[in-house]
């Protein structure tokens, strides 16, 4: 059975109740007669022999781009730069795509006799990874052939003495990368496309980049202007990133990239009920659903989030490109929108969604509530094409346990970031404006994030920005179920069941409003008309 | 006239503490040392002395903690007893050339009031609250108006005090305003304590009166660099940050911000929970006085910076290494007397009586309370900062109250 | 007895007299590393229960985890009396493979040499290795007149040996430089040495370098013992130690291929070196035979089908 592809379902007296996540849970709400649910595409089948189809698309790349095995030569200085652990979600099963292309490109390098081989990990300002990550990521075979002689980094970008300037774009934006990187006689990069906002220009022009490049696309007046950032055509994000992916190109760096997609194939066999329709779960589906809310309901919230994120996804390549960045991310984004897109008629008033355990900044951590705040606002709410599925003015549901809590080796600048400057402000511009520099350069943070497993103390802006564009186009963000300090901190209202926080939206967008729910994970992106 | 007098009765005394230590500070008068009496006003010690009737009289922090059995050992023998507490005073003068002026008590009992002539070195310089001779001389032992047997105290009809104690306040000035002279006063001059808080970074721990006071005594007189507040209770955050405050963070959050906003580094290093800063701040003002407030202002301040005492301590255990290893200065501030301005020495009474009426303290008085409901106002005192208050008073305007009260007790 | 008194009596009791400044420290004998005496191990008594403990558990386990093939164990069959059986080295299993491979009788009559500064640096860890598999110690970086005599010693009462001339583990699961220890013995007490080549038992336990992660994972092994190798007059122990390692390479090659093309390869002297290729450490890590490696991911998974049967190919 070929799979089918997303569909928008009308909500009527005999449409079962709906399942939102909740973060580690999720819980069943009935829906009003007449909302709308968006659900997912089905996974797509995936490639049938992925190591064939790497070799084959190394050999046949995109645009102008020889085939790699004639760019390598014994002398030369090659790098591999790929993407870290904020990709995918979750985690996929060993082996990881990255593993399988690093594996073939070595390969080919070896048969070559390519003797100055480095592995970056293109970390941007995320957290360093742990042994055990890049270990998941790479493969043993990989990671012992290079950890041990210190061909393995991760990315550091405030080690000054290993980043170099290659300029400024026509913006007089400053373009700021990896020295190692940028002086290869060629840089592979290997990525995965789990969204639309990845690849292209951005993973080298952000993932190799310092603090000093970045905040000229990481701001809010660009975050406002990215309508949305998962469409690049529409996203001043983009538009940057494009833009010093030239200056890049200009500086002779040689980019070979490497792009993945992976089908929505999400969850394992136990969590199955996860990604079907809720009109067809079967048996084990529903048996799977009520034991496993049950067993939640008595575990203590460490354990379950211990659970939830050992889960690995059974995520299958569905495509790979290699060559030539442009044309390269165009054949890429054609398969996420095959895999993903789904066809909405028209903007409602409310868009609900319910939020899971996880965001890409949170693998193998807590989901505090600056994480949940992007999630809902800056990822979920932007999976659209076009105009918002909830129009200007209009309200989001989301239903998160959001806990006062955080990981404090991972997200140090979180616990500051929530506790001091949320309390003064929860406007965005006052933000950047007063606390954004010192955020920066605190060396405190600066230590942390070289040294230990922290996000960078910048990071936790970013998340808020995120939200920019929601933040400007809603009049309230409600949370189901959140821990009440802790949504008021973030300037949004808690409600206690989902019938509540529909009346408290009703007062802002008037009696009897329009729906629609965003049924996802797994993913997907409204082609909203 | 009535009176709320404090006995040597070391029963009542362990009571008080046994039950401070079980239920609550300022649970315990009614079991403790403190009892509501019908007493013989005070006698005239001498000449340059005249009566007061009080109008209003607070509750201070370090009567609570002397009628919690609290306070330390050392102040037995600056006191004298019985004693009516009460040091907070704004009264009628009764008798004598200025009948019927209001004043404010500034109330350390020093050289000039006790008959010392020549006074002693400190006091020559105004330093009134450094006086060497508090125990000896025309009066009891007692540091204080309010801890002395001889003066009587605010908490009663009437008291004593010499001419050089008293402070006129304007025709304008509300009496609620005028009671919150005396703690102000405190403040400032705990303010003043350390050079190194002008243009310094400093941190105010507390948000009782004594805290918000010195924030606006920071604010007014020092203006340091930073002015960040540790404060628990809403009420407090509101004040302190109306006061003056940059920033307002819970205690659980002290070391972390002081982190943030000095860009310093932290221990431990693998930033899972910071125990303390390895920069800091120029200046702690400890307006708690409690062996974790001090443990705490130890993990704030810089190297070489200063924690300036200025709520009460007791006898506290504390690890004096960091102070030690990062030659850390502390300091007491105690009282008032003269402070030297830009524009000369001032009377630091004089000073607080601008600032009151500057920043608009006599807000902070909450509530008030007669003597007869003595009990419940302690209690409130106490759990001043729970309950979203600052100042308690007794109100002792009334005399109609008093008049009654005195018959009732006579019956 | 008054208080004081009796005080005074416990601590003169207990406190240990203090030393004239004058007067020399008597210095404590170390008893490991290379001083640790294993006589003690070799008693008929400890030998019977080596026997016990090695034949009816450590090699039946190892067996069962490493399933060792043997090959070639017909040149020892044949000789009578001592022998120094010299082998690559890249995990702790290649002991008791080695011992398995050996006739019992021999077994029961052989020593290992172990590293003074790694199987004797304490005192239960010296005991352990000498009861267990009948260590001695040995030096590692150099011939130590000491270990050598000892072993010396003890080839001549008529005990094999077997030493790993690489002087420990491979770390990275080349081999490296043999080292002359076995050679000088050989000559020394003119006995021949076996040279061995061990297949596999890196993929099963190596010993990798941080932050890599040994981990255990049973698996398949080969054991190849090549013509005994004796020692002559006018070659020195360096060089006869470079004919053991050419012989253990030319195993190496046979195991990776077979019998006819290695001793093709052998007469044209390009048999690869036990060293690995000359290259960059990671080229040299990925070169790497599967059999030494730990880290190989099987091919070829069809992703599709929702088994997860690894194609062992």
């Amino acid at each position: 059975m070929s799979p089918r592809p997303g569909v928008v379902l009308e909500v009527d007296r005999s449409t079962p109740p709906t399942l939102f996540w909740h973060g580690e849970g999720f819980r069943l709400e009935k829906l009003p007669v007449g909302s709308r649910i968006v659900y997912a595409p089905e996974p797509v089948s995936p490639l049938a022999n992925p190591d064939s189809a790497i070799r084959q698309a190394l050999e046949n790349p995109l645009g102008d781009s020889a085939p790699l095995s004639s760019l390598l030569r014994p002398e030369m200085k090659l790098t591999i730069a790929f993407d870290d652990v904020s990709l995918p979600l979750p985690p996929m099963r060993a082996p990881d795509v990255r593993q399988r292309v690093i594996e073939a490109v070595l390969q080919m390098a070896a048969e070559k006799g390519v003797d100055d081989v480095q592995l970056i990990a293109a970390l941007a300002l995320h957290r360093r990874m742990t042994d055990d990550e890049l270990r998941h990521i790479l493969g043993e075979r990989v990671f012992n052939a290079f950890a041990p002689y210190g061909l393995l980094r991760q990315h550091d970008a405030e080690d000054p003495s290993n980043l170099v300037h290659l300029g400024f774009t026509d913006e007089g934006e400053d373009v700021e990368i990896n020295k190692r990187a940028a002086e290869s006689d060629l840089l592979i990069y290997v990525n995965i496309n789990l969204v639309a906002m990845d690849g292209g220009h951005k993973s080298v022009a952000t993932g190799l980049s310092s603090y000093k490049s970045l905040k000229h696309h990481h701001n809010v007046r660009t975050m406002q202007h990215s309508r949305s950032f998962m469409d690049m055509h529409h996203s001043e994000l983009h538009t940057s990133n494009w833009r010093m992916g030239k200056v890049i190109a200009d500086a002779g760096v040689k980019v070979f990239q490497i792009e993945t997609t992976l089908n929505t194939d999400t969850f394992p066999e136990q969590f199955r009920f996860l990604q079907r329709r809720e009109w067809e779960w079967a048996l084990a589906d529903r048996a799977g659903f009520f034991a496993s809310s049950r067993a939640l309901e008595r575990t203590p919230p460490g354990l379950a989030r211990k659970i939830f994120h050992s889960i690995k996804a059974p995520h299958c390549l569905a495509s790979v490109q290699a060559g030539e960045v442009g044309p390269v991310h165009a054949r890429t984004l054609e398969h996420v929108h095959r895999q993903q897109l789904v066809t909405v008629e028209g903007q409602s008033d409310i868009l609900t969604m319910g939020l899971p355990f996880i965001s890409p900044y949170n693998v193998n951590s807590i989901m505090n509530p600056i994480l949940v705040a992007c999630l809902g606002l800056g990822y979920f709410f932007n999976l659209y094409r076009g105009r918002p599925l909830v129009r200007e003015g209009g309200v989001v549901i989301m239903s998160h346990p959001t806990p006062w809590a955080f990981n404090p080796v991972h997200h140090p600048s979180y616990i500051d970031f929530f506790e001091q400057v949320l309390a003064e402000t929860t406007d965005m511009f006052e933000i950047e404006s007063k606390y954004e520099t010192t955020f920066a350069t605190d060396p405190w943070y600066i230590h942390l994030y070289r040294t230990g497993h922290a996000y960078h103390g910048v990071h936790p802006f970013y998340m808020w920005y995120w939200c920019a564009h929601a933040l400007s186009h809603l009049s309230r963000v409600i949370v189901v179920g959140g821990e009440r300090a802790a949504v008021r901190r973030l300037g949004f209202s808690p409600a206690s069941t989902f019938s509540d926080a529909l009346e408290m939206a009703e007062d802002a967008v008037g009696r009897n409003p329009s729906i629609t729910h965003i049924h996802t994970p797994p993913l997907l992106i409204a082609d909203v008309q | 006239m009535k009176a709320l007098v404090f006995e040597r009765q070391l029963a009542r005394f362990a009571a008080s503490r046994l039950v401070s230590d079980l239920s609550g500070s300022g649970r315990g008068v009614g079991v403790g040392p403190l009892e509501l009496l019908e007493v013989e006003p005070p006698e005239l010690p001498g000449p340059g002395w005249v009566r007061l009737e009080p109008r209003l009289a607070g509750i201070c922090g370090s009567d609570i903690a002397t009628l919690d059995g609290r306070s330390s050992r050392y102040f037995e023998d600056v006191v004298s007893l019985p004693f009516v507490p009460g040091h907070e005073i704004v009264a009628d003068v009764r008798g004598g050339p200025k009948d019927g002026e209001r004043v404010v008590l500034e109330p350390v009992l020093s050289c000039t009031v006790r008959g010392f002539e020549p006074p002693c070195d400190p006091c020559r310089r105004g330093e009134r609250g450094r006086c060497e001779r508090i125990s000896f001389g025309a009066l009891a032992p007692g540091l204080q108006t309010g801890y002395c047997a001889d003066t009587g105290g605010g908490w009663s009809g009437g008291l004593v005090a010499h001419e050089s104690q008293l402070l006129a306040i304007p025709e304008e000035m509300s009496d609620e305003a005028a009671v919150m002279i005396e703690p102000t006063a405190c403040a400032i001059h705990a303010a003043l304590r350390s050079e190194r808080a002008q243009a310094g970074r400093v941190l105010v721990l507390g948000a009782g009166t004594l805290g918000l006071l010195t924030i606006a005594a920071l604010r007014s007189a020092v203006s340091p660099s930073l002015l960040v507040a540790v404060a628990k209770h809403p009420e407090q955050r509101r004040w302190a940050k109306r006061l003056g405050a940059d920033y307002v963070v819970a205690p659980a959050e002290a070391v972390r911000a002081t982190r943030r906003l000095t860009g310093s580094l932290a221990l431990p290093v693998d930033g899972s929970v910071i125990a303390r800063v390895t920069g800091g701040l120029d200046v702690v003002y400890d307006c708690v006085g409690s062996h974790s407030s001090l443990a705490s202002a130890l993990s704030v301040v810089r190297p070489g910076g200063e924690i300036v005492l200025v709520g009460m301590p007791g006898p506290v255990k504390v690890d004096l290494a960091p102070l030690w290893q990062r030659e850390i200065a502390l300091r007491g501030a105690y009282a008032y007397g003269t402070e030297q301005t830009a524009t000369g020495p001032r009377r630091t009474f004089e000073l607080a009586a601008e600032l009151v009426a500057t920043a608009g303290l006599e807000e902070l008085v909450s509530s008030t309370y007669p003597l007869e409901r003595y009990e419940e106002a302690i209690a409130h005192a106490a759990a001043a900062g729970r309950r979203g208050a600052v100042k308690v008073v007794f109100d002792l305007r009334r005399r109609g109250d008093r008049r009654l009260g005195g018959e009732k007790e006579n019956r | 007895m008054s208080r004081s008194a009796a005080r005074e009596l416990a601590l003169f009791l207990l406190r240990a007299p203090t030393r004239p400044a004058g007067v020399e420290a008597p210095r404590l004998k170390s008893r490991t590393g290379v001083e640790y005496p294993t006589e003690w191990a070799r008693r008929y008594a400890v030998r019977l229960a080596r026997a016990m403990v090695l034949d009816d558990v450590t090699l039946p386990l190892v067996t069962a985890a490493a399933r060792p093939a043997f090959y070639g164990r017909d040149a020892l069959e044949r000789l009578e009396g001592p022998v120094i059986v010299a082998a690559n080295h890249a995990s702790h299993l290649d002991t008791a493979i080695l011992l398995a491979s050996l006739p019992p009788k021999r077994r029961h009559h052989t020593v290992v040499a172990a590293a003074a500064d790694y199987f004797f640096d304490r005192h239960w860890k010296a005991a352990l290795s000498a009861f267990s598999l009948g260590a001695i110690p040995m030096e590692r970086v150099k011939v130590n007149r000491r270990s050598a005599d000892a072993a010396a010693a003890l080839i001549e009462e008529g005990w094999s040996l077997i030493i790993f001339p690489e002087g420990g583990r491979s770390p990275h699961g080349w081999g490296q430089e043999f080292k002359g220890g076995a050679a000088y013995l050989a000559k020394r007490c003119q006995v021949p040495v076996a040279p061995v080549h061990l297949r596999g038992t890196r993929a099963i336990l190596p010993k990798v370098p941080e932050p890599a992660r040994s981990r255990f994972r049973p698996g398949k092994t080969a054991v190849r013992f090549g013509e005994l190798l004796w020692p002559s007059e006018e070659e020195d122990a360096r060089r006869f130690a470079a004919r053991i390692e050419a012989a253990v390479a030319l195993l190496a090659d046979e195991a990776e291929g077979d019998w006819w093309t290695a001793r093709l390869r052998a007469g044209r002297a390009e048999t690869p070196s036990l060293r690995g290729p000359a290259v960059s450490p990671w080229r040299r890590a990925w070169s790497l035979p599967a059999s030494a490696d730990p880290s190989r991911r099987p091919s070829g998974r069809p992703e599709g089908s929702a088994a997860t049967a690894w194609d062992e190919g």
